[in-house]
């Protein structure tokens, strides 16, 4: 057996995977978006742009989407990065290992299950309750573009966690002391020499967080009450709901375009950002 | 030529020590790494704190630059107790083992680093002016702009010595910095390094477990174990005056032979050593009979003959064991109730009566002068 | 977070359901929340060897049958029943919408034996060529003379019988009436009003096109299934107007309405029914222009794997005492004058669940064309969107 046929044998599955989960289905969605709806729903052969001048019927998905899918993700970020911190930095070593065990636990339940939690706890009886103990009434959280804030929050902060907090563990703390003995103070330290070394973990944790937003549906479902509405909650009703396949596949090609594109620019940004360093490894 | 940029800062220190350690211990848990010392720095000077890993050396190192706190005692720097003094307001730097460089900064941005974070901070071209001359001190001109990871580990020192020195700091400490060189670009460091301190005039703290980087290099070495100074000298002083059988050993190599003291007269000293055998020598410090003591004999102050001559007394000994080192050759030889032994003999002996072969019966002796008496720590 | 992990979960979230919260879980549309389509409850033991095995006065049915039904429709106890007396396993895949089911039809290899649908998907079912006549024959349980025909009749087309009654409802709406001075409204256009007003933040529609635009056009007094581009835009505007006054669109309404952070909800009569023997302050109302009116049914789609097993559950279930059995678990009313003798009176007498005849006169059943409008579809999409 020559090198490059088992080469390609140990490509095989993932490439087999690829072909079969990624871009046959992807080729499908791309057809079908150039067809029509059938009279009861699924989809016809055919060939026109209808379905892409109906995008903007959509518009109000597409603009929630973008709007909290980076807010969700700077959220995550301003949340996830002092907890990464102290973990990598502060904790005490004999504690490290049990305190990143409870920032995993959660996972070990479904975020379906989790998400319904944040029900009870945004609902009237929960926090809502807790604030008009203390004399501020009548706040709602529950099904506001908040309460789906807190949600995606909440799901995601493990992924935006661990790859900051790799990174942080990894960073020499010898460089603090250097830094250190060289006259910066904690602070001017944590400006200058944690947060540019922890870059890769926060470009990897945001990007991660980010294509995954990109594609939510089921906190927005959940949390938003149905009135907080992100393409995933389009395709959903499109597919299951009034099935119209030509559109959706329409709706999901675009979602994807816009998701190639935005990860692509992206990754320009952080790339010329940590231009010339070596250490930049994104996934 | 850059004499000007770092002509020592006016200091208090030309009337006394520029540090100063005072009854300094330092306790991790339940281990004492730093136990009592006290140490007079003079401003200027090059000083190697040496020992084996583990003695204590890296903590009293550390505590000069303030990244631990002493237990107990007091760390004086120009005359002012900062045993509470952040690292970061100490006019101290520090080149450390590893470098410690910063892989997101290019090499000038590693130098100007410490004048960047003064306050008020010094002028773009001021900065750029003593980073040029702090690359030029550290002959790594014209590498402004390369990333760290592009330098070899020779090129990684020098511009971690340049970060340090171009801070004009009082005290510029070095924790084992030749560590990662190989031997051959060790040496030249250590050469290059001294005549860097040496222009500028800038105390330098060295910590080392090499005997020889510290003996080339140092004006007073500072002997440690086990967390305690042991003696603190010049390296001509730690190698004829050892204060105990550590230090003769740490400080060049000797033969020992361990006895008891049986008569002192002055600083002489008869010991009584394996085999019913007394051993002549003078005590570095006082000694009492019945102590037990170990006769220190420098390989170089042994001689070897073939004939004995009666009117001194020899040492029958057979050579086990014959290393040719150019200008000496070092013997190893048994005598049936000392042990064995080395001998070092300069080429000048050998020529009228060499060279001695392994398995020759020999004389071995040496003057009365050439044995030390001391004590086992 | 994969999609395995998910359905894994929601299969075991869904068993939790069952167990512990009966009755506070929406008959339909539960899942549809999540969107993910298919859940499976698994009621009986998956091993094939472990299933008891016992013989059927038919004969062999094999040893499962798969039911595609709504959530916390069936009394588990009846199943157990029918695999105890004929060897045969049920499997229940439980759906959200009739349009989920539909699109698992059309997709085809759903592997299904006998599934749910609601009364005006049948002609698309039996147009579109997804499911078979029934043989009346293989039914001995099944008695046509005993349904009424106004909730039995859906189920025959083209004077074929497609599917046979399973239960019937209402769709009007469930009010907390101690937030509104214990005043009963009777009206959609209270509701509607209301929702814009003094219940502003508190009420919640369907996540259905259905009842949602079809209960907005009762506010007008046009036909609930209406298709008028002109009537549809009335009802956009209704629904655009109140959406920001609205608490959910979400058909999974029992929780939040028994939590008391929503006070008003579109309902079916089984919720209404559950949430009232709970809480007497919530109170189910048929506005008096009318509404829904609907009939579920049980049929067998084309190509099921297991035809015995699927008309022997079938049968099973038409068993009168069976079929009161489940109706006592459910809260839904019962087409089959045979179940109704042997319910109790209260329950033959409440109003919830078998209202006066001049509100159920005023009701519509929903018809196909309105399920399957395009335009309704998307006026759902800009409604939920805006």
């Amino acid at each position: 057996m020559t090198q490059r046929s088992r080469n390609l044998l140990l490509l095989a599955p993932a490439g087999a995977w690829f072909l079969v989960m990624l871009v046959i289905p992807l080729t499908v969605v791309l057809i079908f978006s150039f067809g029509e709806r059938g009279a009861a729903g699924g989809y016809v052969p055919a060939f026109t742009l209808d379905q892409y001048a109906n995008l903007p019927a959509r518009w109000a998905a597409f603009k929630n989407t973008l709007i909290l899918a980076p807010a969700g993700t700077l959220a995550s970020l301003l949340i996830a990065y002092p907890l990464a911190y102290y973990l990598a930095v502060r904790a005490d070593p004999r504690w490290k290992t049990v305190l990143l065990v409870l920032v995993i636990v959660p996972f070990w339940t479904s975020i379906l299950i989790r998400s319904y939690a944040w029900i009870f706890l945004l609902g009237g009886r929960g926090i809502p309750a807790l604030l008009a103990a203390i004399g501020i009434e009548d706040v709602r959280l529950i099904n506001t573009p908040f309460a789906v804030l807190i949600g995606i929050v909440y799901g995601y902060l493990p992924l935006m966690v661990f790859p900051i907090f790799v990174n942080l563990d990894r960073l020499d703390k010898r460089l603090l002391e250097a830094s250190s003995d060289l006259g910066a103070s904690p602070w001017r330290t944590f400006l200058q020499v944690t947060l540019p070394m922890s870059l890769p973990g926060i470009a990897t944790g945001c990007l991660l967080v980010f294509i995954l937003l990109m594609g939510e549906f089921l906190i927005p479902a959940i949390l938003g009450g149905g009135k907080v509405f992100f393409v995933g909650n389009a395709l959903v009703d499109l597919f299951l709901q009034s099935r119209n396949w030509a559109f959706g596949s329409a709706v999901a090609a675009t979602l994807v375009i816009l998701m190639l594109v935005t990860v692509t620019a992206y990754m320009r940004l952080i790339r010329r950002l940590g231009a010339q360093r070596e250490d930049v490894a994104l996934m | 030529m850059n004499k000007a940029a770092y002509a020592p800062p006016p200091s208090k220190a030309t009337l006394g020590p520029i540090a100063e350690l005072r009854n300094v211990s330092k306790r991790f848990g339940d281990i004492l790494a730093a136990d009592g010392l006290d140490l007079s720095i003079m401003s200027g000077e090059f000083l190697s704190f040496l020992g084996p890993s583990g003695c204590g050396k890296t903590t009293a190192l550390r505590i000069l630059a303030g990244f631990e706190a002493p237990t107990t005692g007091e760390v004086l720097l120009d005359g002012e107790i900062v045993n509470d003094l952040d690292p970061f307001r100490r006019p101290v730097n520090m080149v450390f083992q590893h470098y410690a460089l910063f892989p997101h900064l290019t090499v000038a941005q590693n130098i100007g680093y410490g004048l960047r974070q003064r306050r008020p901070r010094p002028p773009r071209d001021e900065i750029e002016r003593k980073v040029k001359t702090a690359l030029e001190i550290v002959r790594l001109e014209g590498f402004e702009d390369r990333r760290i990871w592009e330098m070899s580990g020779g090129q990684q020192q020098r511009v971690a010595l340049a970060r340090a020195i171009v801070n004009e700091p009082k005290l510029l400490l070095l924790d084992e910095p030749m560590a990662a060189l190989d031997r051959k670009l060790r040496k030249e460091m250590q050469i290059e390094l001294q005549n860097i301190q040496r222009r500028l005039g800038m105390t330098f703290i060295l910590v080392t477990h090499d005997q020889e980087e510290a003996l080339s290099m140092s004006d007073r070495i500072c002997i440690m174990r086990d967390g305690r100074i042991v003696q603190t000298g010049t390296p001509r002083e730690l190698y004829d005056q050892p204060r105990n059988r550590y230090v003769a050993g740490f400080v060049g190599t000797s033969n020992f032979f361990d006895g008891v003291v049986e008569s002192v007269a002055a600083d002489q000293a008869q010991v009584s050593v394996k085999g019913g055998i007394v051993l002549a020598g003078r005590a570095i410090s006082p000694v009492a009979v019945g102590q037990e003591v170990s006769v220190s004999v420098r390989p170089e102050q042994i001689r070897l003959e073939r004939a004995n001559a009666a009117d001194r007394p020899g040492w029958p000994v057979t050579i086990l064991n014959r290393i040719f080192l150019g200008e000496h050759t070092e013997y190893l030889v048994k005598h049936e109730s000392l042990g064995e032994f080395m001998v070092l003999t300069p080429r000048q002996a050998e020529l009228s009566d060499g060279p001695f072969n392994a398995g020759e019966r020999l004389m071995a002796l040496w003057e009365a002068g050439g044995a030390l008496v001391l004590k086992q720590d | 977070m994969t999609k395995d992990n998910d359905h894994i979960s929601k299969r075991k979230f869904m068993e939790e359901l069952y167990r512990y919260k009966r009755g506070s879980v929406t008959r339909r549309h539960f899942l549809g929340v999540t969107g993910l389509g298919t859940a499976s409850a698994v009621l009986a033991a998956a091993v094939p060897a472990l299933r008891p095995r016992r013989a059927w006065a038919q004969g062999d049915i094999g040893d499962r049958v798969v039911l595609a039904t709504w959530p916390n429709y069936h009394d588990p106890a009846n199943f157990e029943a029918f695999t105890e007396a004929t060897g045969a396993a049920v499997d229940v895949n439980v759906f959200g919408s009739n349009e989920e089911m539909l699109a698992k039809l059309q997709a085809g290899g759903s592997g299904w034996d006998v599934f749910v649908p609601t009364n005006y998907t049948i002609t698309t079912y039996v147009g579109e060529g997804l499911i078979d006549p029934l043989d009346a024959a293989r039914m001995a349980n099944y008695d046509a003379s005993a349904f009424d025909p106004r909730f039995a009749g859906p189920g025959i087309v083209d004077n074929t019988l497609y599917a046979v009654s399973k239960n019937w409802g209402t769709t009007g709406y469930a009010i907390n009436i101690s937030k509104n001075d214990n005043v009963t409204p009777t009206s959609w256009k209270e509701f509607w009003d209301m929702t814009m007003d003094s219940f502003s933040g508190r009420t919640m529609v369907h996540d259905y096109q259905l009842t949602t635009i079809g209960n907005a056009l009762k506010y007008f007094g046009y036909s609930f299934n209406s298709v008028d581009p002109a009537e549809l835009a009335d009802a956009e505007k209704l629904l655009l107007d109140a959406k920001p006054h609205l608490f959910a669109i979400n058909s999974d309404y029992q929780p939040s309405m028994r939590s008391g952070d929503a006070w008003m909800t579109m309902c079916w009569t089984g919720d209404g029914k559950q949430m009232n023997r709970d809480m007497p302050e919530i109170v189910y109302v048929l506005g008096k222009e009318g509404g829904e009116l609907w009939s579920d049914f049980y049929a067998i789609p084309k190509g099921a794997p297991h035809l015995d097993a699927a008309y022997a559950l079938i049968d099973f279930l038409l068993t009168p005492e069976v079929n009161a059995k489940e109706a006592l678990f459910h809260g839904y009313p019962v087409a089959d004058s045979r179940v109704n003798a042997l319910l109790p009176a209260e329950v033959l007498n409440d109003p919830i669940l078998y209202p006066a005849a001049e509100l159920l006169d005023a009701l519509e059943f929903g018809a196909a064309a309105t399920l399957t409008d395009p335009n309704r579809a998307e006026l759902l999409a800009r409604f939920k969107s805006a």
